[in-house]
């Protein structure tokens, strides 16, 4: 069929326009500012919502399958080693004890405290454990080195022998090129480069050069990661996975047990959790999918694997530490050149970059360079987290920008919008600032500061940058509109936690004008047809649209039936909002008309196109859609102890069309909660002489409490893209972006001095007031 | 987590005879340090020595808080922070021991925990807390703070071990120069000072308290305050819910014609015993406080720090807290 010509109003508030796209003939007509919709939209609360405060929603943790096992791993306490023998046979016949494996050779080379050495599956999970610690292996230590600056040395331990590729997963942002050789456990990542970097330095009449810390996060997701294998025959299985990509759970079994990957069945109805960390059936750190699939081969029983804490933090993947050398050039009281040269650690893994912030928002500055580098050391590997690189790159990048602004005399809110390209973000920064009172909390600052008060109060703000990620044809989705009036809709994605069933379900609601409660959403299972994984912020993108092609596609089918027993043309049946077909004078209510099916249902199978439209303005050096953010930040310190308090956080973003304001809110309350705690206290500590972590728990890990979260405004700036047929973009990852950065900026505000090092505790607070005797500021 | 059985014992003195001579017998309390140290693998009790077990007039008194005839307060062993805490309003003079319960830990954990398990919980150094690391603390030979990561380690008093004593409520207590009642395995009671409670590294770095097993806590007693008494407890901490306190002071004073008088300071979190800092007293007996005043003392306070390399910070932090307190128990304001 042809494609077809049609003509949309996109743009947001104040700047509409209308705009032709090509459509396949078999979308539907996107929703666009003209569409008036009434369940999308709308604040539907999460379907499942009260499954989930009850305790009654079954997460992976939860399943429990007659006969099942529990498997736990030993894992490796030193750093680095060699295996020289390992010996699993007094674990074999203890008590409950069905199956142990030696996941490690002797020869293999450990390269984390915590890699997998072997495995045990017993009845009960304190005999797992307790069988493990009669595994007898002999290690010889080697030499390892686990910080970053460390690792850089000529003289450090080598990490890896051989050159390392890429470990990408779903979480990763599409389009990344290949990286550099290696040099010692350094390796660049593929340079940016606009205008000419150096000259532009030299021309500048004023430039601030520092550099800027970040450190390892973890995910620290509620419920760890976690399998459950159980095999139905020997060529194929079911797993229960604890993921946030079902297929690439599938695919990963298949590939690993020689298996049809048809014949791999996955399912994760509840997730406790992901943020990038949970895609495969592996952790990155550990082969957790192997280990529950081989057990359960060798035990022929069902077997579950569930990380403990300690495990999640030390092999299941962290957001990579960053050490940022920034030069900012400013001419004229105008920003000319950026030049960020980074180096991070991945730990045994690669990723170290640092998004895209310095070189692709403020396009207005003509120069501008990022050379990032991975640094290799023995520490778990990094993965694709949260806005993978981009709030250790707003850190450093808007915090050097308020230093630069301060050094040239100018507003720092200013000096962004001079050099925003992005139509919305700038109205985002104009509106945001209004409401959050800018110029007058500055100003305030300015007074406690010159009174030399013991509490200060700042504030600060950052942007956030991301692209509408949104996948085509890889969600299929289903509607069957069944006799008895209800109507199913399938798709095998899973629920991260931001409530896609639910947005599902107002899909369908609002193409058939049926009530909310007659719709049911099957997914969280690979039966239900192919779906993407939760990563890139590109779920409610990818699927929300397949769903409603399939859905406009039914009722087409429904329409003729309906037509027929209204006896008019097709053309001529009107529906009204309950779902009543009107024709020729008579009507046929939903379900009279649902009774007439032929058969059990009329079932239509679909899914999007790739994007046609990306208004205002596309995503640097690519046709998707960019989506924007910004963020305000006050915080408050009391400079005699240096606590840190994060006070107030306006939110202003993006959103495409906001398919529910409640998920949408809560996306984004995640965001700048995530955001504030990696500004102010999260950091994996690693001992650099044991090389073990030394807080892998929730007590000395610390993640923002209750208390701690600041007041929330979250400020929607709606826009009509045109990228889809729903208009849905994502939210997931750009609410998290600039968080930590306008936090930063606003103790910079707060004190006068600028604390360049994540997280901001007391102590680096009271560093950068001079006050540690002997360590003047 | 290893198997245990729980035991319940309706009598002190069988109570304690079992600790006493049962391998891996203990007792519990509130349970909470307890419980940490069996998940993470530190300690594999074979039995928990139930003390809410305790029956009768033994048992009401483990839980009950009174007044004696003399006006001293008497708080059983077993009353938990969340009573304690409660009790700001009717505290006169001894409101520290009351806002340093109501900021320890979470509600849920101060619901709980037990004023005699706050003082004879273990450390939370980190490298005592895992379970594959030895260090001095755990027969082994030497501290791995010392030479690691020890930003939450010990400025005053440090050496051979340097964790920080965990307890909040100790700090208050030592200000109020509480007793504390124990009961002896042989059934004698003895009362102490508490500060005789805490055993410093430098006599044994394997423990913090002096009572040995079977020995049980029975009692707190608070002296009756002195007409006018004030006292007040600060701390700052990384994080608002759930986290420990980087430094804590707790203050006791009274005011005599405009000077500070009967002046008591202890610190927390700066050392591995709840800290009396005698340099601060001194410093503000017989003094008109006053805002440069008590800015030296918490100067004097930290006279004797010997801050380790990364841990410097909490010597203007624990001035910092002290200030606070200061200025809450002699009611001068805070500067802006
Ligand atoms: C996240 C978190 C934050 C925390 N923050 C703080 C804080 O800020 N400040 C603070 O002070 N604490 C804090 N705590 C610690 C908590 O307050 C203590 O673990 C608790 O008070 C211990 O009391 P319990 O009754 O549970 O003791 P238990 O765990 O029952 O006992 C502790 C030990 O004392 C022994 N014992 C108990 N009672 C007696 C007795 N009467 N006689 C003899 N032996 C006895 C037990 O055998 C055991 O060895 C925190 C804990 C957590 C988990
Ligand atoms: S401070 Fe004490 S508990 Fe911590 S490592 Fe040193 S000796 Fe061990």
């Amino acid at each position: 069929m042809a494609d077809r010509k049609q003509t949309l109003r996109l743009g947001f508030e104040g700047h509409l326009r209308k705009v032709d796209v090509t459509l396949p003939a078999t979308e539907a007509t996107p929703w666009d500012a003209d569409s008036k919709l009434e369940i999308v939209g709308t604040e539907v609360p999460r379907l499942d919502g009260h499954l989930k405060v009850s305790g009654r929603a079954k997460y992976t943790f939860d399943v429990a399958l007659p006969g099942m096992l529990w498997a736990a791993v030993l894992r490796s306490p030193h750093p680095a080693a060699r295996i020289e023998s390992i010996d699993v046979s007094k674990a074999e016949g203890q008590p409950g004890v069905k199956a142990v494996l030696a996941v490690a050779k002797p020869g293999d080379t450990l390269r984390f405290a915590g890699q997998d050495v072997a495995a045990v599956a017993a009845e009960r999970p304190e005999q797992a454990r307790d069988a493990l610690a009669l595994i007898e292996v002999r290690y010889t230590p080697l030499p390892f080195v686990v910080d970053t600056e460390g690792a850089m040395r000529d003289k450090a331990p080598r990490v890896h022998e051989a050159p390392i590729t890429e470990r990408r997963t779903e979480g990763d942002e599409p389009g990344k090129a290949k990286a550099g050789g290696m040099q010692g456990n350094v390796r660049a990542l593929p340079p940016n480069e606009r205008g000419n970097v150096d000259k532009a330095l030299r021309e500048s009449d004023v430039v601030h050069e520092a550099t800027y810390v970040t450190q390892v996060q973890t995910h620290s997701a509620l419920e760890t990661h976690g399998v459950l294998v159980r095999w139905d025959g020997d060529q194929s299985m079911t797993v229960w996975a604890s993921t946030q990509g079902i297929f690439s759970v599938r695919d990963e079994m298949a590939e690993v047990f020689g298996l049809a990957p048809s014949k791999v069945r996955v399912i994760t109805e509840y997730l406790g959790g992901g943020f990038g960390a949970k895609f495969g059936a592996s952790a990155p750190g550990s082969r957790l999918g192997f280990i529950a699939g081989e057990l359960s081969r060798l035990a022929r029983a069902p077997v579950k694997l569930m990380c403990d804490r300690h495990e999640e933090h030390v092999c299941t993947g962290n957001r990579p530490d960053s050490r940022q050398a920034v030069a900012l050039g400013g001419r004229r009281g105008k920003l000319h050149a950026i030049d960020v040269v980074a180096h991070g650690t991945a730990g045994i893994g690669t990723g170290a970059g640092v998004g895209r912030n310095a070189f692709s928002l403020y396009t207005r500055c003509p120069n501008a360079r990022v050379r990032a580098h991975d640094v290799f050391t023995n520490g778990g590997p990094g993965t694709a987290m949260r806005a993978p690189g981009h709030p250790q790159g707003a850190f450093a990048l808007e915090l050097a920008l308020d230093e630069l602004a301060a050094k040239m005399g100018v507003d720092p809110l200013k000096l962004r919008l001079d050099h925003d390209e992005h139509p919305l973000r700038s109205m985002q920064l104009r509106q945001g600032a209004e409401r959050f009172g800018w110029d007058e909390l500055r100003k305030r600052s300015a007074q406690l500061r010159s009174r030399n008060t013991r509490v200060r109060k700042g504030v600060g703000v950052a942007s956030s940058l991301w692209g509408d990620f949104g996948r085509a044809n890889a969600a299929v989705a289903t509607c069957s509109v069944l006799r008895d009036g209800t109507i199913e809709l399938k798709n095998g994605v899973q629920d991260i936690g931001g409530g896609i069933p639910t947005v599902i379900a107002q899909v369908g609601a609002e193409v058939f004008a049926r009530p909310l409660s007659t719709i049911r959403v099957r997914y969280g299972d690979s039966d239900y047809g192919p779906s993407v994984g939760s990563g890139g912020s590109t779920t409610t993108s990818s699927v929300t649209p397949a769903v409603r092609n399939a859905c406009e596609q039914a009722r087409v089918a429904l329409q003729e039936l309906a037509a027929k027993q209204l006896k008019v043309p097709a053309g001529e049946v009107r529906w009204d909002g309950d779902g009543t077909a009107h024709g020729g004078g008579g009507s046929i209510t939903f379900g009279q008309l649902c009774k007439k099916i032929d058969g059990e249902a009329i079932v239509a199978t679909a899914t999007r196109p790739a994007t046609y439209g990306h208004e205002p303005m596309a995503f640097p050096g690519s046709k998707f859609y960019q989506i924007a953010g910004a963020q305000f930040a006050e915080v408050e310190v009391d400079t005699w102890t240096g606590v840190v308090r994060a006070t107030r956080v306006l939110a202003v973003h993006d959103c495409g069309r906001v398919m529910n304001p409640l998920t949408l809110r809560s996306q984004i309350n995640g965001g700048v909660i995530q955001g504030t705690s990696y500004a102010l206290m999260e950091e994996r500590v690693l001992d650099g002489d044991l090389g073990r972590m030394l807080n892998p728990n929730l007590e000395s890990y610390k993640i923002l409490g209750a208390r701690d979260v600041p007041e929330i405004e979250v400020m929607l700036t709606e826009v009509h893209t045109g990228a889809n047929n729903t208009g849905a973009v994502g939210i997931g990852e750009p609410a998290t972006v600039p968080t930590a950065a306008a936090i930063a900026c606003a103790v910079y505000d707060a004190l006068g001095v600028p604390v360049r090092s994540l997280p901001i505790t007391p102590a680096k607070v009271l560093e950068a007031l001079g006050m540690i005797p002997g360590r003047p500021a | 987590m290893n198997r245990f059985t729980i035991v319940r014992i309706p009598s002190l003195k069988d109570a304690s005879n079992r600790v006493a001579t049962t391998q891996g017998a203990v007792l519990r309390a509130g349970g909470i340090d307890l419980l940490d140290h069996m998940k993470e693998g530190l300690q594999a009790p074979s039995e928990l020595v139930e003390l809410h077990a305790i029956g009768g007039d033994e048992g009401m008194k483990l839980r009950s808080m009174d007044v004696h005839g003399d006006g001293r307060r008497r708080l059983g062993a077993l009353v938990t922070l969340a009573q304690i805490a409660e009790l700001e309003e009717l505290f006169e003079g001894h409101q520290a021991l009351a806002q340093a319960a109501a900021h320890a830990a979470t509600p849920g954990i101060r619901n709980a925990a037990t004023l005699g398990g706050n003082l004879l919980q273990r450390p939370r150094c980190w490298y005592y807390r895992h379970v594959d690391l030895v260090c001095l603390k755990k027969g082994g030979d030497m501290c791995l703070a010392q030479t690691g990561d020890h930003r939450y380690h010990a400025i005053l008093g440090g050496g051979p071990s340097y964790i920080v004593h965990p307890s909040s409520l100790a700090g208050p207590l030592v200000a109020l120069e509480a007793t504390i009642d124990v009961r002896g395995v042989d059934g004698t009671v003895r009362t102490i000072a508490i500060e005789e409670l805490f055993v410093g590294p430098t006599v044994d770095p394997m423990r913090e308290h002096c009572l040995a097993p079977g020995e049980i806590l029975l009692s707190v007693t608070l002296p009756v305050p002195a007409p006018g008494q004030r006292s007040a407890h600060a701390m700052a901490k990384e994080k608002q819910s759930q986290d420990w306190p980087l430094a804590e002071a707790s203050v006791r004073l009274r005011m005599d014609g405009g000077k500070l008088r009967d002046v008591r300071v202890a610190l927390g979190h700066v050392a591995p015993v709840p800290w009396r800092s005698k340099e601060a007293e001194a410093a503000l007996e017989g003094q008109a406080p006053s805002a440069e005043l008590f800015a030296r003392a918490a100067q004097a306070a930290t006279g004797p720090a010997k801050p380790l390399p990364g841990n410097a910070y909490k010597v203007p932090l624990c001035q910092g807290v002290l200030r606070q307190a200061l200025h809450e128990a002699a009611q001068i304001p805070l500067p802006e």
